[in-house]
């Protein structure tokens, strides 16, 4: 049997104001409501309401055998309460029906693991405590930000109570010749990992639209062809895991409605439960369904889904990104030695990972994504608001 | 007396100190009964024809198309700024003209009375040898061309009795211009390429600063620095040469109190961010005072082709959020930013003058000056050190932080100092110079 588990990434950032140096100590706002609404807006009205609606529509008609799964961070769903509260409400709806798992991740989609274990854990827990109150969900699979993943962070999530599973990106220099259909347990053999199965979910989630791409256009044929060529080395009655993670955006906002995307998400459950061998899974299931020695990998440095690289330098490959986070983690302990929540909940907000992302400097086509999703024209200009930002925040803890 | 100036800046027009320098030296000549008519790098084919004082200010503009004159004149704008948009007066001097109008320059020029002229051999050079220079498909070498095309123009129709070209963009229209009216020619020099490469620089425009100076009747030199450049790199006359110090012009801004942005003791880089200015001079001081005195703050104000590398470093050396970038800002940003520093520092590498220094000394700053400029000469209540010199930099700097009252009384010295440089008296040389010049040049045309 082979388990469809799709994974969702639900995430937006406040995006800072172009806040220059004369702005400091004027009571000058950090963050860009203005532009942050509007995105919300767009990104509701083009991608979370229709594709919301769509999966709807398609648990209630496999009565449970649909299943998918989201990872929603703190930061956006605040957004959806402030500019969309529809699409929060639509969200709810879908956790009601069973067949969604939330997955627990950091409240503010944030890179604290790597620089400050109790800011990471702090966040976790806001994380939990938020999904509990808003949808009465208790997580109990971890998703780092933007897949980040080494064996320290399965020591530190094995901590908490709760966590059984955690799920990160299939690196080809991790598995090796091992491949990331199976379930496998961390390197201390006390967590389940699940592995992203990079090369099919990246034909959805980047090439579904490029027609520069040989197998352009991907229909649902060819895509459930693929998946059952994958079956067939498995004889031993094995359960696998097909694990297309991806950000939610994918549908309506990375490749438009136009694209056919969304028609190709509402055939392809069919043409997957037409086939005995085939079915969706959550990732929480693995605890059940996994029936063979769970095989355990072990990650000595941090690998994530972005980029050609897979690694952290998405984030943290320039010395921008480095001093900005290094400055930001300095502050935001002296923050918290002082107790001032107002100023822990700003810091906290400049800690999301998307601001280090917009200074990242890498080239050709990887900066070309980067690039894509940026607010600002170049990383150094998203690197002097930043740290002007940061500059402010200094100002105000000095007051 | 009527003047015929040329200048690349003007404000509004600056991108440097030539703007601030020009105004307030025709404000200066104005107010002792000069007359200037000015021509700038507009978009649109205009003059300014400055006869009061107050007319530095508002710039009053004549077409010289009388049918686009009366188009102007008829029309109503509602501030100075929406009428100097008009002509084609913006904030950055190279949005001036539109590429599209320049017609091929040297080929346009040759039909022109000029070469029909009775010339000297010497003379023919000059102009072959100028308009070969001129020959080139970079924005800025274009943007010159069209400018000396048009002053073409203008020294046709206008009646002065001298002019003043300032700078190398408008020496080919300086020379063009006394070689039409037959009229003296002083042209100012307040940087040299060799200030601005910071190296050898362009070969074509040390041709042109050459000529132009050889041309002149008299080569005004804004610093003893300069000067030695003058006479060294360009084997000038000596007898043309004279110095006349830049001045500066108090604003009211100055006036107002002090306005911090830091709670910290705040260091300001005022300037382009290029070679010449010695931004990388800066950075590395920065890193050793923050090493002793992490409190203080470091803002660099301006752009320039160095502030990717300054910004790169400024990371890679983990200033954290200590060393600031504001780039560009206009006036009242400039005026803002200086309300709220206690250091000003200027580590040029080569510095004709340097006219910031002086307005940051308005506000009561305390100023560290390179000691290879102009103005080092004219100012003694600043710090003077070798741009080279970063450890004794970072010590005056770490000094005035830890003596905070020294560091204010110093401040207050340069505030009453700089009150005192005046642009009367820097017009005053001028007046005479000009005055020099005609009674010499029309002895030598009596000959």
């Amino acid at each position: 049997m082979l388990n469809i588990v799709f994974y969702f990434q639900v995430h937006q950032p406040y995006r800072l104001n172009h806040f220059n140096v004369l702005d400091i100590a004027h009571n000058a706002k950090i963050f860009d409501d203005k532009l942050n609404g509007n995105v919300m807006r767009k990104v509701a009205n083009k991608c979370y309401l229709p594709t919301n609606q769509l999966l709807l529509e398609l648990i209630e008609k496999y009565e449970g055998r649909f299943k998918v799964a989201f990872s929603i961070t703190g930061t956006a769903l605040e957004q959806f309460k402030l500019y969309s509260p529809e699409t929060l409400d639509s969200f709810k709806r879908l956790v009601d029906t069973g067949c969604v798992e939330l997955l627990g991740e950091t409240y503010y989609h944030s890179l604290a693991f790597l620089f400050d274990t109790n800011e990471f854990l702090d966040q976790v827990y806001l994380h939990r405590d938020l999904m509990q109150k808003e949808f009465g969900y208790f997580t109990t699979t971890f998703r780092n930000t933007e897949l980040i993943y080494q064996d320290r962070l399965s020591d530190i999530i094995f901590e908490i109570e709760g966590f059984k599973t955690i799920i990160t990106e299939g690196v080809d220099r991790i598995l090796q010749w091992r491949s990331p259909l199976y379930a496998y347990k961390n390197y201390s053999k006390n967590i389940n990992l699940l592995l992203k199965y990079y090369q099919l979910a990246d034909d959805i989630a980047f090439r579904f639209s490029n027609r520069d791409w040989p197998e352009y256009p991907l229909t649902v044929d060819k895509f459930i062809h693929w998946i059952d060529q994958l079956t067939l080395a498995e004889k031993g009655g094995k359960n696998l895991f097909l694990n297309l993670f991806m950000d939610y955006e994918t549908f309506g906002e990375h490749q438009w409605a136009s694209t056919g995307i969304f028609d190709f998400m509402r055939h392809f459950p069919d043409a997957v439960l037409a086939r005995e061998h085939l079915g969706f899974a959550h990732p929480k299931d693995i605890s059940h369904l996994a029936n063979y020695q769970q095989e355990s990998l072990s990650f000595p440095e941090p690998v994530s889904w972005a980029d050609e690289q897979r690694d952290i330098s998405a984030w943290l490959g320039n010395e921008m990104q480095q001093n900005a986070s290094e400055t930001l983690y300095e502050l935001l302990n002296r923050i918290k030695e002082k107790g001032d929540e107002e100023l822990l909940r700003i810091a906290r907000l400049l800690s999301t990972s998307d601001h280090f992302y917009y200074m990242c400097s890498k080239y050709f086509q990887d900066g070309d994504v980067h690039k894509y999703f940026s607010p600002y024209d170049s990383p150094d200009q998203a690197y002097i608001y930043y740290i002007n930002a940061l500059a402010e925040l200094e100002e105000l803890l000095l007051r | 007396m009527k003047i015929l100036m040329f200048t690349w800046e003007f404000p509004p027009l600056i991108s440097g100190g030539l703007g601030m320098a020009c105004y307030g030296m025709a404000k200066a000549l104005l107010s002792q009964g000069i007359k200037i008519d000015l021509v700038l790098p507009t978009k649109e084919l205009v003059f300014f024809p400055l006869r009061e004082e107050s007319d530095a200010d508002t710039l009053p503009a004549v077409f010289i198309e009388p049918e686009k004159h009366k188009e102007y004149t008829k029309r109503t704008f509602s501030t100075m700024h929406e009428r100097l948009e008009y002509i084609g007066i913006s904030a950055h001097p190279e949005s001036y003209f539109n590429l599209n109008e320049i017609k091929d320059y040297v080929t346009s020029i040759k039909t022109t009375s000029w070469l029909t002229e009775t010339l000297t051999t010497e003379e023919h050079n000059i102009w072959k040898e100028m308009t070969a220079r001129l020959i080139g498909e970079e924005d800025l070498i274009r943007k010159v061309q069209e400018y000396t095309f048009r002053a073409h123009r203008f020294a046709e129709i206008l009646d002065y009795d001298l002019i003043h070209a300032h700078d190398w963009l408008t020496y080919p229209s300086g020379i063009l211009a006394k070689q039409i009216s037959r009229k003296p020619l002083i042209v100012h020099i307040h940087a040299t390429e060799f200030d601005r490469a910071g190296g050898t620089g362009d070969e074509r425009i040390h041709k042109i600063e050459h000529l132009g100076m050889t041309y002149a009747d008299k080569v005004i030199a804004v610093s003893q620095y300069t000067a030695q450049m003058i006479m060294s790199r360009y084997r000038i006359d000596t007898a043309k040469i004279r110095i006349i110090h830049n001045a500066f012009t108090v604003s009211e801004a100055t006036l107002h109190n002090k306005k911090r942005i830091f709670k910290g003791p705040t260091i300001l880089y005022l300037g382009r961010v290029t070679l010449q200015k010695g931004p990388d001079y800066y950075l590395d001081m920065a890193d050793k005072v923050l090493k002793v005195h992490p409190e203080a703050r470091f803002i660099l104000a301006g752009t320039g082709d160095m502030q990717r590398q300054i910004l790169r470093r400024s990371a890679a050396l983990r200033l954290k959020n200590r060393f600031l970038f504001t780039g560009f800002l206009n006036r009242k940003q400039v005026e803002r930013i200086l309300q709220a520093v206690d250091i000003y520092v200027l580590p040029s590498v080569s510095e004709p003058f340097g006219i910031s220094p002086l307005e940051a000394m308005a506000y009561g700053i305390t100023a560290i000056i390179s000691k290879q400029s102009g103005v080092a000469e004219v100012v003694h209540n600043a710090f003077k050190i070798d741009y080279w010199d970063i450890d004794l930099w970072a010590e005056t700097i770490n000094h005035l932080l830890e003596n905070p009252e020294e560091c204010t009384k110093i401040g207050m010295e340069g505030r009453k100092e700089v009150q005192k440089i005046q642009w009367d008296e820097a017009a005053d040389k001028i007046r005479q110079l000009y005055a020099e010049t005609l009674s010499e040049y029309s002895k030598q045309m009596e000959l």
